[in-house]
């Protein structure tokens, strides 16, 4: 839970409302040093872009410089990025996104809506915990492409097979996380809640889910990471579409452009959703010391 | 306002599950309501456990508790417990700490009214919107206390509720909530380590002795109006009471004494110290 950095930031910020008898002086100042940091960090962000461009473009031009490898030219940065203002120019950046998308919303909506259920009931009755501990352990440990035949033959389309795939990788880590986040509520919490009269209902909506709203959303953010990991290679299965699709077709058309500006997408994408939800984290986050 | 209510238990007794020991032997107690009690002991002494039975929060595993004359099998918003810890919920706001029980209730139009009045009490009027974590020890304490007044409670149980904060602070509430109770009526249960708290704020103290927790002696505390550590009445009570936890706890008079003394509490405020120069 301690992944969302950007808290720290936050609770340097709200120091002086504490005492609203302090200076203005030290709040100023307490800026100047967020402004000062938001700078450096930005700094960082940019020098770690060109060294990446870098690296690329400098195999870029050992690939094109060797006679073995001078077919994969393409792959190189300037090539990959034309392809790229290209394809984001005729919506085929977006045509071959949004399906993707839309699978991973699919497979984390139900890798939520079991994983949070079951997690509250494994961080909640121990039984239950003792009792699914090995088959979760096990399970866990398949990797989640070792499904693929099992779901193939077992959902009717290729889509719901694809979803099927994304979900089983996504579910341990919301289911986790939320076990671990229920197990480390304050028992005065339930205390409390119990002698002023909370029923159940209470209990889950008022006291439960928020007190482990940060624990979910670190497990959504860890199932996200892994859902965009598992799109592609199940992608390559019978659809027509997607990100996943787009690669393996334009491998087959020897347009390495293309490949390399989807896998460019797919990166772009994947970072964002990423970010999204460590600012959806940080924003949540009660937590004033983390 | 409300009318404390009246506590008897009845053969109480207690052993944990997988704890081997008794936890209490056997209690019988009567407190009358709008009473102030005090639990005094040392440490695993039962204190807690027969506060939680008191609470409803626990089942003695023998006995029963009458409130009112009627046993009680389970925890209510007429009898609320306070911690050592505040236990405040850190992502709400003071008033929605403060609301709770009116929520869980459904009396949420009364918040509108309670709300302000209970955070007037405990002096917090000005704080109702902010974050509980942006409030000092004592602060949050108040706001406890608040949660726990908002629902008009008949008996209000306080495990060490001040025992982490300084001794101003803790002076300072020892009398508020004393006050408080005294005015609105309500039964006080206080569960301490700290004799001078006891007498800041009990009518009458039982002193526990361990294995198994049992009721060894009890002081009557007969001081009207606010207490002050430098009362006479206050000292020999406190007097009293050191030689029956002593007696209790079987322990050295030297031991006791450096306990005392250090005991903030027990310290002249600056202005009476001027004055003893
Ligand atoms: N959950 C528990 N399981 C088993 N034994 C327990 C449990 N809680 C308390 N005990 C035991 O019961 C006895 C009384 O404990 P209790 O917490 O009531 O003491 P206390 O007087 O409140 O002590 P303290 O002043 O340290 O808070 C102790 O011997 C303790 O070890
Ligand atoms: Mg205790």
């Amino acid at each position: 839970m301690s992944q969302a950095s950007p808290i720290t930031t936050r609770e340097a910020g709200f120091a002086p409302a504490y005492s609203p008898g302090s200076s203005k002086a030290f709040l100023s100042e307490n800026m100047k040093s967020r402004i000062g940091g938001g700078l450096e960090s930005l700094g960082y962000t940019l020098a770690g872009m060109v060294l990446l461009l870098a690296v690329w473009w400098l195999g870029g031009r050992m690939v094109a410089a060797s006679d073995d490898l001078y077919a994969f030219a393409d792959f190189a940065p300037v090539p990959t990025l034309i392809r790229l203002t290209d394809m984001i120019r005729t919506g085929e950046a977006f045509q071959i996104t949004v399906p993707s998308l839309f699978r991973i919303a699919s497979g984390l909506f139900w890798a939520i809506a079991i994983g949070v259920p079951v997690g509250i009931l494994v961080g909640a009755i121990a039984g239950f915990r003792k009792l699914t501990n090995v088959p979760f352990q096990f399970l866990r440990m398949i990797s989640p492409l070792s499904w693929m035949p099992i779901a193939v033959m077992a959902f009717a389309t290729w889509e719901g097979a694809i979803v099927f795939l994304i979900s089983v990788a996504a579910i341990w880590p919301v289911l986790f996380s939320t076990a671990s986040g229920l197990r480390r509520i304050e028992p005065s919490w339930f205390k409390v809640a119990r002698n002023l009269g909370a029923r159940p209902w209470h209990m889950l909506f008022v006291i439960i889910l928020p007190a482990i709203s940060q624990d979910i959303l670190s497990g959504i953010r860890l199932a996200l990471g892994v859902a965009w990991i598992i799109l592609v290679p199940a992608e390559y299965l019978g659809v027509t579409s997607g990100l996943g699709y787009a690669i393996n077709d334009a491998r087959d058309t020897l347009e390495y452009d293309r490949l390399a500006a989807t896998v460019v997408i797919i990166g772009v994408i994947g970072f964002s959703l990423d970010s999204l939800l460590q600012l959806a984290i940080a924003k949540l986050s009660w937590l004033r010391s983390s | 306002m409300t009318n404390g209510a009246h506590i008897q238990t009845i053969g109480v007794s207690h052993t944990y599950k997988g704890g081997g020991t008794r936890a209490l032997g056997q209690i019988d107690l009567e407190i009358c309501p709008g009473e102030a009690l005090a639990l005094i002991g040392r440490s695993g002494c039962g204190k807690s456990t027969l506060l939680h039975i008191l609470s409803g929060l626990s089942l003695p595993t023998e006995g029963k508790v009458l409130v009112d004359g009627t046993r009680i099998t389970e925890p209510s918003p007429s009898r609320i417990m306070m911690f050592q810890a505040p236990s405040l919920y850190p992502w709400m706001s003071v008033e929605q700490n403060v609301g709770l029980g009116l929520r869980f209730n459904g009396k949420m139009n009364e918040a509108g009214r309670r709300i302000p009045e209970v955070l007037e009490l405990v002096e917090l009027g000005d704080y109702a919107k902010r974050n509980v974590q942006d409030l000092s020890g004592g602060q949050q304490q108040r706001v406890a206390l608040a949660r726990s007044l908002a629902l008009k409670p008949e008996v209000l149980l306080l495990d060490e509720p001040l025992s982490a904060l300084d001794a101003f602070t803790r002076h300072a509430l020892q009398r508020d909530i004393r006050r408080i109770c005294k005015d609105l009526g309500i039964t006080l249960v206080l569960v301490t380590h700290d004799i001078n708290e006891a007498v800041m704020m009990a009518d009458r103290a039982l002193v526990m002795k361990a294995d198994p927790g049992d009721i060894e002696a009890e002081i009557r505390i007969p001081i009207s109006g606010d207490r002050l550590p430098s009362m006479a009445a206050f000292g020999d009570a406190r007097r009293e009471l050191v030689a029956a936890y002593e007696a209790a706890a079987g322990m050295a008079m030297a031991e006791a004494q450096s306990f005392i003394p250090q005991d903030s509490l027990n310290t002249p405020t600056p202005i009476d110290r001027l004055a003893a120069n």
